[in-house]
């Protein structure tokens, strides 16, 4: 009977698993024997090629500098969302009247789609639009710039727009972590005299560790997988100024040369496995329960 | 009741792989009569197009069933999403499910469709010897397209004549020219020229009309080279030249300021508020504002990097073209005999306002603007093919290098020595001998 039982639970998980495998293993497996072909669909003979497009990739200026635009943009992004996220979060646990309110305005860019975003932003982002007019009515003339047609700038724009949209997503889930931990170790810290930047370190982040694993997680594998906003937004230029992986493997499929891009899209997933998995396990040993 | 659940599975899958077999079996009843053994059998013939050229005057339904009544054989429209024509159309040709007619236009079939691989050469066709300029329907020496009308977009320098009148300007035909225009329009509160770089496509006009007249008149077997690897686009200092003048244009302030933020579709407005007087463009921007303002007055001139360039013609538009492998080869050929039969090519031609392309049928009265370019550049066979013509690979890493330079990214001497590497490479990825 206990067996049966147990058989039960594999019956409901098979149509899932048959699913996940038809659309994600096996394409994942495909796309991994295409990326070491140079498969094209304009010629019929494919061939396998070993490592060739791997190494096309690393001495391809562009896509090194995908790649160093696809780090600064993870980075600045899971360091923005997270920090201003975690700030929002706890200033609006506090017993503030408003905090209600509050909450629904800073998370609601999140949801909208980063699409609608990109496209509202991309005129105000522009040197005559609407951030720099501003800028330039409250006297900080200096500050104006080319945001989107300034090579050097133009990727932490982008980031910048992305902490924007999802920074309030990131404080929903900090909040839901503050709300867990119990009042009582504040008050017992109150008691024992501790001051508030003591109770925070000492209780409130280690008791948050798994809403902020969760939200490093998220924003990371986000981060590595940028596209949307850049397509949008740039294009991946000014020139190939802005180019992400996203963005590059579109232009490889673009020009036909659907084995390189199959294979930089093979290095984006081994690129976010390396990274995500060691940081999970990290994180994972740092939490500790109430 | 084990039993029970058996014999309702055993009746689920009958019914699934019925289903299934219905499905594989529906999508090829329409085009395979003729191969069933039946040749009385009705032909269909499958043409594709994208769901963007639905106006199309080669699938207007009178004409569909004219050609029908003629000839027994009937057309089936596939309309494919404007975004997904060419990877929809590559997979049919890759996969071998070749529709007998394609709609695509010929600079693109060059480089997505792999032209010379899938398609028919149609030079010895009946209506081949009727026309009268081959160059707008031929890739590699050799026609691979059909249409009725020569007219495939005129590239050039877009001017508003109410304001080159109102100035006393008149059209240069020199650089130097150009720029003294530019400075006059420019004194007079108008921006000369309006350049909207954030479509990167955009910054190619200019060079892509002047780099093909310059080694048309200099160094006619320079594409030929170029195609077998024996020079490079970085050799021709000319061009390095002609990129310059483009981005002097710019940093001499006689544009837009924000060149790279401005697109393409600004360009119709800019034009009917008279903001800007000139833009590197094709005529088919000419027709946009028109649609708008009738009383508008917009004409096109060469652009003016050497003395009296000649007019650039874009090798785009619309044509027919029909695959190698086409189901129904003959039935395919007899619909384009049909359409470049006098009476019908006549009709098209008369109802579009096209610029004929056939000896024996004659060009209607034209719009201004149109009749000027037929004039002044057409008649006089003073047009070149632009460079898009003649570039095998996907281009779009060209318009990426040109934007680059307005970003402040790259030198024209950068632009071209970039662009060789890149161009190396694609050649080298398409597999052509040389690279």
């Amino acid at each position: 009977m206990k067996r049966a039982k147990n058989l039960y639970s594999y019956y409901m998980v098979f149509p899932a698993l048959l699913i996940y495998s038809v659309f994600f293993v096996i394409p994942a497996i495909a796309a991994f024997y295409y990326s070491f072909t140079d498969w094209r669909l304009d010629r019929m003979d494919l061939k396998f090629i070993g490592w060739d497009n791997f190494e096309k990739i690393f001495s391809d200026k562009t896509l090194i500098l995908a790649l160093k635009n696809t780090a600064i943009f993870a980075v600045v992004t899971v360091a923005g969302k997270n920090i201003i996220g975690l700030l929002l979060a706890v200033a609006l646990n506090m017993r503030l009247k408003t905090k209600n309110l509050l909450r629904a305005i800073f998370y609601s860019p999140s949801i909208l789609s980063i699409l609608v975003i990109s496209i509202l932003f991309t005129p105000m982002l522009r040197t005559e639009g609407t951030i720099n007019r501003v800028l330039e009515a409250v006297g900080l003339h200096s500050l104006s710039q080319a945001w989107l047609t300034n090579p050097s700038l133009v990727i932490w724009t982008i980031a910048i727009v992305s902490i924007w949209q999802s920074a309030g997503f990131q404080m929903a889930i900090y909040l839901a972590g503050l709300q867990s931990i119990s009042q009582e170790y504040y008050e017992a810290a109150k008691i024992d005299g501790a001051s508030s930047w003591k109770s925070f370190f000492k209780i409130t982040l280690p008791l948050l560790l798994p809403a902020i694993n969760i939200n490093l997680m998220l924003t990371l594998i986000g981060g590595l997988k940028v596209f949307s906003e850049v397509y949008v937004m740039t294009g991946g230029g000014p020139g190939n100024a802005s180019q992400v992986v996203g963005t590059i493997i579109l232009r490889s499929f673009g020009e036909g040369n659907w084995g390189l891009g199959t294979a930089v899209n093979t290095l984006l997933f081994v690129v976010v496995t390396i990274i995500a998995i060691p940081l999970l396990v990290f994180m994972r040993r740092k939490e500790v329960t109430e | 009741m084990h039993k029970t659940k058996k014999a309702a599975s055993m009746i689920l899958a009958s019914l699934l792989s019925i289903s299934l077999t219905a499905c594989g079996s529906g999508g090829t009843d329409s085009g395979t009569s003729a191969s069933n053994g039946n040749k009385n059998a009705k032909v269909t013939l499958e043409l594709a197009i994208s769901k963007s050229s639905q106006d199309s005057a080669f699938i207007q339904q009178d004409i569909l069933d004219e050609f029908e009544k003629q000839t027994n054989i009937s057309v089936n429209l596939q309309l494919i999403p404007a975004e997904q024509t060419t990877t929809v159309l590559q997979t049919k040709l890759a996969v071998d499910e070749t529709p007998d007619i394609i709609q695509y236009n010929l600079a693109s079939a060059v480089t997505d469709l792999n032209l010379e691989r899938n398609f028919e050469i149609l030079d010895n066709e009946s209506w081949a010897s009727r026309i009268v300029n081959k160059d707008v329907l031929s890739a590699a020496g050799h026609i691979y397209s059909f249409h009725v009308s020569q007219d495939t977009g005129m590239q050039g320098v877009v001017y508003n004549k109410q304001i080159f009148a109102d100035l006393g300007l008149s059209i240069p035909t020199s650089y130097d020219q150009f720029l003294a225009i530019c400075e006059k329009i420019k004194a007079g509160g108008i921006t000369p020229v309006f350049m909207p770089y954030k479509d990167a496509w955009a910054a190619n006009i200019w060079p892509a009309a002047a780099f093909a007249d310059f080694v048309a008149k200099n160094d006619p077997s320079f594409f030929d080279e170029l195609n077998s690897n024996k020079k490079k686009w970085s050799d021709i200092p000319e061009f390095k030249t002609f990129l310059e003048q483009q981005y002097e244009v710019y940093t001499k302030g006689y544009t837009n300021a924000d060149v790279l933020s401005d697109s393409y579709d600004m360009a119709v407005g800019k034009f009917l508020n008279k903001e800007v007087a000139m833009m590197f463009m094709g005529d088919w921007l000419i027709e946009g504002v028109a649609q708008q303002d009738p009383s508008m007055e917009l004409g096109v001139f060469p652009i003016p990097s050497s003395e009296d360039a000649k007019l650039g013609a874009s090798p785009l538009g619309g044509q027919l073209f029909i695959p190698k492998k086409a189901k129904h080869l003959n039935e395919a050929k007899q619909f384009l005999d049909f359409i470049a039969s006098k009476e019908i090519a006549q009709e098209i031609v008369d109802s579009k306002g096209y610029v004929s392309n056939f000896s024996d049928v004659t060009t209607p009265e034209l719009p201004a603007y149109k009749q000027d370019i037929v004039d002044n550049y057409i008649t006089p066979k003073k047009t070149v093919l632009t460079t898009d013509a003649y570039m095998l690979v996907d281009r779009s890493e060209l318009y990426r290098l040109l934007q680059d330079q307005f970003a402040g990214g790259l030198t024209p001497e950068e632009v071209l020595k970039s662009w060789d590497e890149k161009f190396s490479q694609l050649m080298q990825d398409k597999g052509v001998s040389g690279f």
